[in-house]
């Protein structure tokens, strides 16, 4: 594993990975917690404290990947910074979009 | 007037009977009409950018926000607060209490309709009370089906070894037809159900002529 | 350095363009007559696809036809109920798998190394390979249709109507064995193209000036890297459950319709968007060069690309609303679905801003791109709508689904795809169509087009579920269906007048001037119609735009000016590059013709059809042909003699070639492949804990039928076997090559340990896989730890054989590093196994 840099390639891709494992958790942990008969209330909340917890870190990582690019002369690097933040941003904005059924419909019914 | 005698068909999702329906059908006009305006808007914009005129350039980055960001953005929000509550008529929700609890059971080709608790069994034919709400339970013997009767409400997948719930309600007395729409091998085309709503009163004593009957 | 164009030895002055095509040419030239057989050459290969996928188009297109005269008027019986119901599960599975994926595959494979200034693509045997397992795959089905056998339950095959007891007989079978075949081809391509695109670009083709096609095709290539195998995954389960009655679907015996519907949807609907991104990708190029001017907004449409091939893995349940699942889930569904829009309406708008400040006109590629604009912005609108749930429950399984689909799928790849190709066809032929009848063949069929689907929707909406042979009179469906059956024949002669365009000005066209689009990227410069060779010399590049910027570049690369300027060492090279900063890090050297890729094919066509036919001993020893034929394949290799004999002398300075450094492709390769196995694995294992947590008649054992060590022993054995590939790996990097065919052997006796563990567990657990999911699911799973185990054992003995032949060594070291990846794989797969099929259980049965 290389040192963690705001402008490799890979973080084209961590966002949106953050994202699906972020689908993955609230779509499977819904479904296991109902089974389990957990209380609906605890349930919206421990998905909204899931959700608010990965866009927290997805918008955390644009702005780093953001102020990257910034430093950066023009070429491949900066590219690849700008664009990652653009997918991280994107990624967050997913959470908060694909999250808002949470306020919207009752869980477990 | 002609658009809806158009409308009009015994299948139809446009022609609403119940409260389901009718909440869809609502949605429905609505997402049309923004979709035609958008269809057009952007098939004009494009058309227009064709235009073999001199040189434009300059607001490119507008038109990737307004266009790409923006209006699609807001057209998604609006439907998913809008429309959320267009589906709780279907929803069987716990504690809510029906008129009825009706179990239709899906074969090759057929409907086996129970009424579990008047002891009744119809083929190919349901009949509910207007006016109030009953849960249909939908299960199947064989291979994967759907309930669905569209002027009242959506539909229902009939699943082997799973009974799933929803809520069903017709507004007026009249006929309905409902139809297989999952495709069930050769007979799926042939596989219709008729509906049949009545006034409370009426539902009540056809229901127990139908129990005294042998 | 000696200058471009001389022998290192400085004999000889540089050859001249006509001598050097005529070197080129010894090396690259493809053979005529049944040798023809063997070219492994990506223009060659690329276009038998395409033009294979165009038969398989016309045919599913007559079938399309056949299912419109019946629906034409209602009660008809032109056709039976049986035909009708073959004719639209082969429509839309032949549309699907041997059209739209493999000609759009195709047009990649031919466009790619052009764009990207490579010769060839990285794996050529593997190219012609997927070409055979394609046609033979889609003849294989074709046989099934033509004998009246064709599959009938839907191209999504759904359980129970799928498995053996609602479809007695072999119909099914055609769609589960020659589909996994075709398969072969699309993972395979999917493979190498994304491989080729991160390793061989030219110097100075950075990721920021890749062409946009280029990110189009390594989003769709990841894409189907982690997409298709939930459906081969599947594929197999069914196949297994209707061949040998083993429970995965069955809710009788622990097993779940549903199971099946998940795992295809999780590759049905990344497939769809593997069906659009490489359309995209053509209209963002076409776009460009047609209005003179740079792509609006390049970084947005990549990260819109990446966003679509990310976020289209979370909206399989869409196609599952009406299946009772809570609704707080589908909301998820619906939210996702609805979010995608956004990037595919970020590229629409880049698409408009170019033409918009660019200087368009109106030829016949940005004619059928207007078709496709407005056919394409209505389905994704109609998408939108299915995304709102209670609206689905209305109409999904309606003919609005089929309107919509329809939509997007003509809209979004038929029509770019015939804009490309009048785009590409001056470049592949060196003539030009006629624009009259390109614009006739477009009117009838973008009219055609409208007038079939677009009252369909109406259909829909009035109530007409899919699938229906026939319908009755007062439905209101009588009208919508003769209109759209009419237009449905307009759309032909549309389609028919665009195919016979370009069949016929691919010979008698009027001859094309070079560039005649005045485009900007490499793929011009090749020569109309292409040299087997692409480029004499590989130009370095410094914009996006590179025949923009230096117009006379294609005379320059003839003549030699560039890198791997000569090709009288007999070896077929191109530059291996960077991934991120397009800088030259090897040379790569290419196989070249071979019967191989056709031998194992058709020794699979043999394999597959003995399955069919359910003759099991044949089809094993068919499949033991195709290993013999496969090690034979992977010997010719390397540093093998018929791959790159002895040491080169007349590289680019500080280049070596691939087989002797320690990066390749072929490590890529291997590295993506493991992602796909991957990818089938982790779709394995949901099964299981969906199986376990939601089949209605799931009855796990009282006592668990693997004992407690079994797991933990294989995951040992297998870590021993890996630590040794590495260590001799690293000794090897540090020169020293002592032991190196030892520590292989130990290697495999590691390996081979651990297969015996796994063996001794199948022989001695007491499965019943015919009875029970659980049991048929650990069945599963020892034998796939076991088969891939046995194929990480034989791989290191063939290691250990190439190292007694010289092959591999200090001058080759690179091949044990690609062994390495696949033993690290198969610890990992072990050691999950331990967790999910082990502990887990354990611990789930604890809690009652």
């Amino acid at each position: 594993m290389t040192r963690w840099r705001w402008d490799h390639p890979r973080q084209l891709v961590l966002g949106l990975l953050l994202w699906s494992l972020w689908f993955v958790a609230v779509y499977g942990g819904h479904a296991l917690a109902c089974r389990a008969g957990a209380p609906a209330p605890w349930i919206v909340t421990g998905l909204l404290d899931c959700t608010a917890i990965v866009v927290t870190v997805l918008a955390w990582a644009a702005w780093r990947c953001l102020a990257a690019a910034r430093s950066l002369p023009a070429g491949v690097a900066r590219f690849l910074a700008r664009s990652a933040a653009a997918l991280h941003a994107v990624a967050a904005l997913s959470t908060v979009f694909v999250g808002l059924p949470i306020l919207l419909v009752p869980a477990c019914a | 007037m002609l658009l809806l005698s158009g409308c009009s068909g015994p299948l139809s999702t446009l022609d609403p009977a119940g409260p389901s329906a009718a909440a869809i059908a609502q949605v429905l006009w609505w997402m049309l009409g923004v979709a035609v305006v958008v269809s057009v808007g952007v098939i004009a914009l494009w058309l227009w950018a064709m235009r073999p005129d001199a040189q434009r350039r300059g607001h490119e980055r507008r038109w990737l926000v307004g266009g790409g960001l923006l209006l699609p953005g807001v057209a998604i929000a609006a439907l998913l607060f809008f429309g959320a509550s267009a589906g709780r008529h279907q929803w069987p929700w716990p504690g809510e209490t029906p008129a009825l609890v009706i179990d239709v059971n899906a074969r090759q080709w057929h409907w086996r309709v129970r009424y579990p608790e008047h002891d009744l069994v119809l083929q190919d034919e349901l009949r509910l009370p207007v006016g109030r709400a009953v849960h249909v339970r939908t299960s199947s013997d064989d291979v994967i089906h759907s309930f669905w009767v569209p002027r009242l409400g959506g539909k229902l997948d009939a699943i082997p070894g799973r009974t799933l719930m929803l809520s069903l309600q017709a507004d007026r007395p009249g006929r309905y037809l409902g139809q297989c729409a999952e495709f069930c091998g050769i007979g799926h085309a042939r596989m219709p159900l008729v509906v049949i709503a009545m006034a409370p009163d009426d539902f009540d004593a056809w229901l127990a002529a139908a129990r005294r009957a042998p | 350095m000696s200058s471009p164009g001389q022998l290192a030895d400085g004999s000889g002055g540089p050859p001249d363009a006509a001598a050097l095509h005529a070197e080129f040419e010894r090396v690259w030239g493809n053979p005529r007559g049944w040798r023809a057989l063997t070219i492994v050459n990506h223009s060659v290969v690329a276009l038998r696809f395409m033009v294979t996928g165009l038969v398989f188009f016309v045919l599913a297109g007559l079938l399309s036809m056949l299912m419109r005269v019946q629906l034409a008027r209602p009660g008809q019986q032109v056709i039976d109920a049986e035909t009708y119901n073959q004719a639209f599960t082969a429509h839309g599975t032949m549309m699907m798998f041997l059209f739209a994926v493999p000609v759009l595959q195709g047009a990649a494979a031919y466009l790619l190394p052009k764009m990207l200034g490579a010769r060839d693509l990285v794996f050529p045997r593997l190219s012609a390979f997927g070409y055979w397992c394609y046609l033979f795959g889609g003849l294989i089905f074709c046989a099934g249709l033509a004998l009246g056998l064709a599959p009938n339950a839907g191209w999504f095959m759904y359980t129970p109507l799928s498995s053996d007891v609602h479809s007695p007989g072999p119909n099914s079978d055609f769609w589960l064995i020659g589909i996994t075949f075709v398969e072969i081809a699309t993972m395979a391509a999917g493979i190498e193209i994304a491989v080729s695109i991160l390793r061989t670009r030219a110097d100075g083709m950075a990721l920021h000036r890749m062409p946009i096609f280029a990110w189009a095709m390594l989003v769709t290539s990841m894409m189907i890297v982690f997409g298709f195998p939930p459906l081969i995954l599947a594929s197999i389960l069914l196949e297994l459950e209707r061949a040998a009655g083993w429970a995965f679907f069955d809710p009788t015996r622990g097993g779940d319709p549903l199971l099946w519907q998940h795992l295809f949807w999780l590759f049905g609907h990344p497939e769809v968007y593997i069906i659009f991104l490489p359309a995209a990708g053509m209209v963002s190029t076409l776009v460009s060069v047609h209005a003179q001017r740079p792509l609006v907004g390049y970084s947005w449409v990549v990260v819109s690309l990446i966003s679509t091939g990310f976020l289209s893995f979370g909206l399989w349940v869409h196609h599952m609303f009406t299946v009772g699942i809570p609704a707080l889930a589908q909301g998820f569904f619906a939210a996702a679905s609805m979010a995608v829009a956004i990037p595919t309406a970020v590229q629409v708008f880049a698409w408009i801003a170019t033409l918009a400040t660019g200087r368009p006109r109106w030829n016949p590629p940005m004619l059928w791109l207007a078709g496709f604009l407005a056919t394409f912005v209505l389905g994704g609108l109609t998408g939108v709508m299915l995304a709102f749930v209670p609206f689905d429950w209305q109409v999904h399984d309606t003919h609005f689904v089929v309107a919509h689909l329809h939509y997007v799928l003509i809209g979004g790849m038929l029509f770019p795809l015939f804009a490309a190709l009048y785009h590409w066809l001056p470049l592949a032929s060196g003539r030009m169509a006629s624009p009259r009848l390109a614009r006739l063949g477009f009117w009838l069929s973008f009219v055609g087009f409208q007038g079939t689907f677009l009252v369909m929707h109406w259909t829909g909406l009035l109530g007409m579920p899919r699938r229906v042979w026939t319908y009755d009179s007062g439905m209101g469906w009588d009208w919508p269906n003769l209109v759209s059956s009419v237009f449905g024949f307009v759309m032909a002669f549309g389609v028919a007048a665009t195919l016979l365009d370009l069949a016929l000005h691919w010979r008698f066209g009027r001859k094309a001037e070079p560039n005649p689009w005045h485009a900007d990227t490499l793929e011009w410069a090749v020569g109309q119609p292409p040299t087997s060779y692409n480029f004499a010399s590989l130009p370095p590049i410094d914009s996006r735009h590179p025949l923009w910027e230096q117009p006379q570049l294609q005379s320059a690369i003839a003549a030699g000016d560039f890198e791997l300027p000569r090709a009288a060492h007999g070896r077929r090279e191109t530059l291996g590059s960077d991934p991120v900063s397009g800088r030259p890090r090897e040379v790569i050297h290419l196989p070249g013709n071979s019967v191989l890729p056709l031998l194992a094919a058709l020794l699979l066509s043999a394999m597959c059809i003995a399955l069919l036919a359910r003759f099991y001993w044949p089809a094993l020893a068919a499949a033991c042909a195709t290993t013999v034929v496969l090690l034979r394949w992977s010997w010719e290799n390397c540093a093998h003699p018929k791959a790159a004999a002895g040491e080169a002398f007349d590289l680019p300075k500080g280049l070596a070639l691939h087989s002797r450094t320690f990066d390749g492709p072929g490590l890529w390769g291997m590295g993506l492949t493991m992602a796909a196995n991957a990818a089938l694995y982790a779709s394995f294992v949901f099964g299981w804990c969906f199986l376990w947590l939601v089949a209605p008649a799931w009855t796990p054992p009282a006592k668990a039928p693997l004992d407690v060590w079994t797991l933990p022993a294989a995951t040992g054995a297998f870590i021993a076997g890996w630590a040794l590939l590495r260590q001799l790996s690293g000794r090897l990097q540090h020169g020293v090559d002592q032991g190196l065919g030892l520590r292989l052997l130990a290697a495999a006796a590691c390996g081979a340990a651990g297969c015996a563990v796994l063996g001794k567990a199948l022989a001695g657990a007491t499965l019943a896989p015919t009875r029970s999911a659980h049991d048929a699911m650990l069945a599963f799973l020892l034998v796939y730890l076991l088969l891939h185990g046995a194929l990480a054992v034989l791989l290191a003995l063939l290691q250990a054989a190439r190292v007694r032949h010289g092959h591999v060594g200090l001058q080759a070291p690179y091949e044990p590093g690609v062994v390495a990846i696949l033993w690290l794989f198969v610890v990992g797969v072990t050691a999950v196994a331990w967790v999910a099929f082990g502990l887990l259980p354990t611990a789930l049965a604890g809690q009652g």
